[in-house]
């Protein structure tokens, strides 16, 4: 998806999303939520239902986190962003003039600057929930101050780029389980009207046993900004964040993570060993990879090929397929039989034309909030740290089997020490040497990338 | 309440978190020696309880030997898993640390049987000595004599005994010349309490080799430490990939290495195999001496002293051991062997320095007992069977562990016979190290193995 499409996508949800907060909030298909939970999934709603006021804090005021946060008030009724935080002042001010604009002011003693804007923030006495949206470098730390300050929290996928970070998570995780934080990610699938049905169809024996699946994510290329005279090194890095692994993670962790999690969410277990690919020809800048090819090895012969690439005018999509002994699914809305024939399809409700549209009422990053809202409000209590962070974890699995060549196992990721990030986060020049990685090198196994040269 | 006959043990719970606490709460005896009920709890406090009374009545508790009771291996028969469970239900409280929550992960995810007391090992007894799981990264850096630093090491143009002296520090240490030979490695079929990977006997030729008359001490070990080490976590390829010119060494430890028993002339303990053999790299480099660990061959040929016997010293395995019926009747024999060997019946579950024992006829300290000693072998039980070198063997070629031998201080009298063997048992020794991956340098779970190196002959050095 091109980052123009997307802010077009936030502004229709916004208004969208601002007309249901101000009807009254159902939660529909009561029926359905006992088996839904059963299977742990999320329940479906129509709006987050009344309750006690919630104020959330925005961490990470750029484009992803702005909607974020306006999808977090259009899940319901009595929901507010009251602070925001972002390591850059445009940042933060843009946002600012965007909710102004809704009417609804943000004041200017809640806003923070800064690496350390985040804690001032959580220092804050009235906030309830705080949205984690920045890039996904700082997002163990941004969650470890969360759940420490006792805050319920939406967070973007993906969780960290490495996995110390992913441990942290999961360690962070436990730790709001036990005193009952409620943590939401944002992994839009998982919340999906469709996709939820298509699951319980698998679940149900539609396709028989799983075989075999494969994952894309394939686009044109994404968004990068060339650095600009008197931006020191970590000023550009942060602004061209998407383009440095250590940031981003690599787009295999950015977009592809959620075909990815899918994949583990329908075969309902993590892969015992990736083998892949990868390369680098017509990237401007940072040091990551144009694409991937990677075989994500489940044990018992059941293997998933995930692809992703970033190149302009291929064959490009996006999506999943599951393989079974009976059959097969795009795990979205359709079933098809061994020869092709369509057994079954979810049935999307018809617009105000009573045309069938093609996807569901509620978009997935509002459903994401709604059901954030409902579990804080109701009680049922909901978090996805982990399953999300192992997701995160495979991606990384695939990433860092493309970067060395190498088969990397399950375990060896899981206690790897890989910690990309520098030793220290500030404004000024950056003390870390790039390489593109390149297979059969022993690079990316050690401490931190090794970047060589003027940082473009 | 005290539990019948544990007065040592009241007053070290006393002393614990389990009763000086600032919350008030008193942990009693049986919340954690006994399982919650529902669990095995009556058969538990029958049990327990039967032996209670029995130790009560029968035996002299000034002479139970509370230490070894706590080694954790003793301890862990004493405490209950689901006990500590029971009361501790939140494994990640908001305050736990980065390590503390790496090591609960890797204790909820483990697939190996891992106990709470396999870190917490004090918790429930004081002890002043105990260090908590944290990186120690004062460790060695306090440089404590005034003695000026040696300049050079030992010249050696015969070959005879001689003292190193490793340039640039105040230690040194006594090395034994031994003549090369001709032995009888391994132990007959009649020999007492033998096992079966130590036969056949093979008649095994080495040539000549100096060996450390003592066990590789602290202060020896500690002079490396302090020259290679390293803050960051260095990966085993970096090291291996380096030449002599710059070598990486360990990283700082978790916890007290020493175990709090104290450093000086007592032997290095809970470094690992591949640290012990960065040793050798680094001392034969700072010498100009070829230094290694021995091969098993030599070990014991060093051990043996020429001599045949189950000991280098005269007596019988059956009467020393405290494992046989008859000795748990009798108690075992300990006049002779306790004046050679620091093993399990004289060492108080910990390390001693060396002037505690007699030498053997090479005049060479702790082969048996005290640690147990790495050799440079990978070990195979079927090694004795299959192997048609005997001349200067040096174990197969293939193998998982190390050969270690001698056995230690906690070893029974039949496991520091001269010919018993040994293996590191790698996976075991690193179960609690918090880190991910686990440290290449020290062994978290084993606190009795250290190591004792040889000089080989070089022409080059005998002029």
């Amino acid at each position: 998806m091109k980052n123009i499409n997307r802010r077009k996508f936030i502004e229709r949800t916004a208004l969208a999303g601002i007309s249901i907060a101000s009807a009254a909030a159902v939660i529909s298909a009561c029926k359905k939520m006992p088996e839904n939970k059963e299977l742990g999934l999320p329940p479906i709603l129509r709006g987050a239902p009344k309750g006690k006021k919630l104020r959330a804090g925005l961490i990470g005021a750029g484009a992803r986190g702005t909607g974020a946060a306006i999808n977090f008030i259009s899940a319901g009724p009595d929901l507010e962003i009251i602070a925001l935080a972002d390591v850059f002042q445009d940042k933060i001010d843009a946002c600012r003039e965007r909710f102004a604009s809704f009417n609804l002011p943000i004041p200017e003693e809640n806003c923070f600057a800064g690496f350390d804007g985040y804690k001032k923030l959580m220092a804050l006495p009235d906030i309830d929930v705080v949205l984690l949206v920045t890039p996904p470098q700082f997002r163990p730390d941004h969650f470890l101050e969360a759940v420490t300050t006792n805050k319920h929290v939406f967070m973007e996928k993906p969780l960290a780029v490495d996995p110390v970070g992913i441990r942290s998570i999961i360690t962070s995780a436990k730790k709001a389980e036990a005193i009952g934080l409620n943590v939401v990610t944002g992994t839009q699938r998982r919340h999906q009207e469709d996709y939820i049905a298509t699951y319980k169809q698998v679940k149900n024996g539609a396709i028989g046993k799983i075989t075999s699946a494969k994952a894309f994510w394939n686009q044109d290329h994404v968004w990068f900004r060339e650095r600009e005279p008197g931006w020191n090194d970590m000023e550009y890095m942060i602004r061209n964040w998407n383009n440095f692994c250590w940031l981003c993670g690599d787009h295999i962790l950015d977009t592809h993570v959620h075909n990815i999690d899918v994949i583990n969410w329908f075969i309902g277990k993590y892969p015992e060993r990736a083998i892949g690919y990868g390369g680098r020809h017509q990237r401007v800048t940072g040091d990551q990879y144009d694409f991937f090819s990677i075989d994500f090895n489940y044990g018992n012969g059941v293997s998933s090929h995930s692809m992703c690439r970033q190149i302009d005018s291929c064959a490009n999509a996006t999506g999943e397929i599951i393989m079974g002994t009976e059959g097969y699914t795009n795990c979205q809305n359709t079933i098809w039989d061994l020869k092709a024939n369509v057994k079954w399809k979810f049935e999307y409700p018809p617009d105000e034309n009573g045309n069938q549209m093609n996807q569901s009422v509620i978009p997935p990053y509002v459903q994401e909030h709604m059901h954030l809202v409902y579990a804080i409000r109701t009680g049922n209590y909901v978090n996805e740290a982990e399953q999300t962070a192992l997701s995160t974890l495979t991606a990384i699995m695939g990433r860092t089997a493309a970067y060395t060549g190498q088969a990397i196992s399950w375990d060896e990721i899981f206690k790897s020490d890989m910690n990309l990030g520098p030793s220290k986060l500030e404004f000024g020049p950056v003390d870390m040497v790039f390489e593109t990685p390149i297979p059969g090198t022993p690079v990316i196994s050690t401490v931190k990338p090794l970047y060589k040269g003027q940082i473009i | 309440m005290s539990c019948h006959i544990h007065p040592h043990a009241d007053n070290s719970w006393k002393f614990s978190t389990h009763y000086n606490n600032s919350s008030g709460t008193i942990v009693h005896c049986v919340e954690c020696h006994l399982p919650p009920e529902g669990h095995g709890y009556l058969f538990a406090k029958a049990k327990h309880g039967l032996k209670d009374a029995y130790g009560y009545y029968i035996k002299d508790s000034a002479k139970i030997d509370w230490q070894k009771k706590k080694l954790l291996e003793n301890a862990i028969t004493l405490v209950y898993e689901n006990s500590c469970i029971d009361c501790h239900q939140n494994l990640f409280p908001v305050t736990l640390s980065v390590n503390g929550g790496n090591a609960h992960l890797f204790y909820v995810t483990s697939k190996e049987p891992l106990s709470c007391i396999n870190c917490h090992l004090n918790v429930g007894h004081y002890d002043k000595n105990a260090v908590l799981h944290e990186h120690d990264s004062s460790f060695g850096v306090i440089i404590t004599s005034d003695k000026p630093p040696f300049i050079e090491s030992a010249e050696v143009t015969e070959f005879r005994d001689f003292t190193e002296t490793i340039p640039g520090t105040t230690v040194s240490f006594e090395m034994a010349a031994l003549p090369g030979g001709t032995f009888y490695m391994g132990s007959p079929k009649d020999e007492p309490l033998r096992d079966d990977d130590e036969g056949p006997v093979r008649e095994v030729k080495l040539s000549q080799f100096w060996i450390g008359k003592t066990e590789v001490t602290w202060d020896e070990y500690m002079a490396f430490f302090r020259a290679t080490s390293s803050q960051g976590r260095t990966e085993d390829q970096v090291v291996i990939s380096k030449n002599a010119d710059a070598i990486s060494g360990a990283t700082p430890p978790w916890g007290a290495p020493d175990q709090g028993w104290g450093k000086g002339s007592r032997p290095a303990i809970t470094m690992s195999w591949h640290a012990a053999n960065i040793y050798c790299q680094w001392l034969s480099k700072v010498t100009g001496k070829k230094y290694r660990l021995p091969t098993e061959a030599e070990w014991e040929y060093a051990c043996r002293a020429e001599t045949k016997t189950p000991y280098f010293f005269a007596g019988d395995p059956r009467k020393f051991t405290s494992e046989s019926f008859l000795r748990k009747l009798l108690g075992p024999d300990t006049t002779t062997i306790a004046s050679y060997i620091i093993y399990n019946k004289n060492s108080g579950a910990m390390t001693a320095e060396p002037f505690m024992v007699k030498v053997n006829p090479f005049g060479l300290k702790n082969t048996s007992g005290n640690v147990a000693e790495f050799c440079s072998d990978l070990y195979s039980e079927e090694y004795y069977k299959t192997d048609s070198l005997r001349t200067n063997p040096k174990g197969p070629a293939r193998g998982l562990e190390h050969v270690i031998r001698g056995g230690s201080f906690k070893s029974d009298a039949r496991d520091v016979r001269s010919a018993a063997r040994d293996y590191t048992r790698t996976k075991e020794w690193l179960v609690t190290d918090p880190q991910m991956p686990k440290s290449i340098w020290w062994y978290s779970d084993c606190i009795d193995v250290g190591f004792r190196i040889v000089c080989e002959v070089d022409s080059s050095l005998l002029k």
